[in-house]
């Protein structure tokens, strides 16, 4: 592993204990009044946003353990755990969450774990980025032999130099998305990874008014009891 | 009484908050161990499983090694994830993910294992 990436997951590790602490601490602030319960709301939310992000990275390191099993998969009840997570981030930044099924093939191979992460990433980067009152998209649909999971965003559009990393298939190492005012591109390196791991592949279209992120999953050959 | 045994001493005030009752801490399972030999039997403890000295399951093996300890219910509280196994006969009752438990999910064990009600 690189030792840029390596120090990354270290730094990571020691993370971790302090963020679920932060966390058990607005929970102990007591009674509060309406707005410092809101702040309440928020402090434990972008603590539980930090938490998750930094557990993906300490999983990183862990891909190659064994504790994450390939199996059938539906892709749409992830896609709906996922949205019904954000559903309450996208209300409060007033942002709307449009999604689409339109895949026949509902079970792919992946990790339920690991794909739910990426699709986190890839919603969390959509809400991010796109303007007040605007929309982010979640869209399933088969693809050739596979199910194209897509999330598209009316944000900025994605610079080319990334794109074109993107095109192989993979991130390398997160890199600051310049285009794109303050990502690290850490969930994109997240979702890269994961999705190497399933074989699965990632990818990017550049819109002139936003971006779709997209994972293509190999479908099960399991037959589907959906 | 309760025994909150977590080396990180915010984590361990946290949790007492949230028992919202008659809790003693402890930053490591030797100091527990020793309240334990002084006659002091909790009616539930909350244990840390990486902690400084000997670990959790020192301390777990430690209880259940004596008759008037091996019975009392003891919650793990850590960053792993160890729903998945079955550490019933170490006295592990409940397991709480320090990423994810609300006070609410404290006060449901206190409830559930303490003969008085806090």
């Amino acid at each position: 592993m690189d030792k840029e990436v390596d120090g990354i997951l270290v730094v990571a590790h020691e993370l971790k204990a302090p963020l679920a602490v932060l966390r058990q601490l607005a929970f102990s602030l007591g009674d509060l009044n309406l707005k410092d319960e809101r702040s309440r709301s928020q402090m434990i939310s972008v603590s539980e946003r930090a938490i998750k992000q930094v557990n993906d990275l300490i999983k990183i390191r862990r891909l190659e353990d064994g504790l994450f099993e390939m199996e059938p998969v539906s892709v749409r009840e992830v896609c709906d755990a996922v949205s019904r997570e954000l559903q309450y981030l996208f209300r409060y930044n007033n942002r709307d969450l449009f999604i689409k099924y339109s895949n026949r093939a509902r079970l792919v191979t992946a990790n339920r774990e690991l794909l739910y992460s990426v699709i986190y990433n890839f919603l969390l980067n959509a809400m991010h980025y796109s303007g007040d009152e605007t929309r982010a998209e979640l869209i399933v649909k088969d693809y050739r032999n596979k199910v194209k999971v897509v999330v598209r965003d009316y944000g900025p559009t994605l610079p080319i130099d990334v794109w074109k990393e993107m095109r192989r298939g993979w991130v390398e190492k997160p890199l600051s998305i310049a285009m794109r005012p303050g990502s690290s591109g850490l969930g994109l390196f997240i979702a890269s990874n994961f999705a190497r791991f399933m074989n699965a592949k990632i990818g990017a279209v550049r819109h002139r008014d936003g971006t779709s992120f997209f994972i293509e999953l190999p479908i099960s050959k399991q037959a589907s009891l959906f | 009484m309760i025994f909150v045994i977590d080396d990180d001493a915010i984590m361990a005030e946290c949790i007492k908050d949230a028992i919202y009752g008659d809790a003693e801490l402890f930053s490591n399972a030797i100091d527990a161990m020793n309240r334990i030999a002084d006659g002091i039997i909790p009616d539930l403890i909350f244990l840390d499983i990486l902690l400084d000295g000997p670990d959790g399951f020192t301390f777990l093996n430690e209880l259940v090694s004596y008759s008037d300890t091996a019975n009392i219910p003891v919650i793990i509280v850590s960053s792993i994830d160890f729903s998945n196994q079955d550490l019933s006969n170490y006295g592990v009752v409940g397991y709480l993910n320090k990423d994810t438990m609300t006070p609410d999910d404290i006060k449901g064990f206190v409830n559930e294992y303490c003969k008085q009600r806090y």
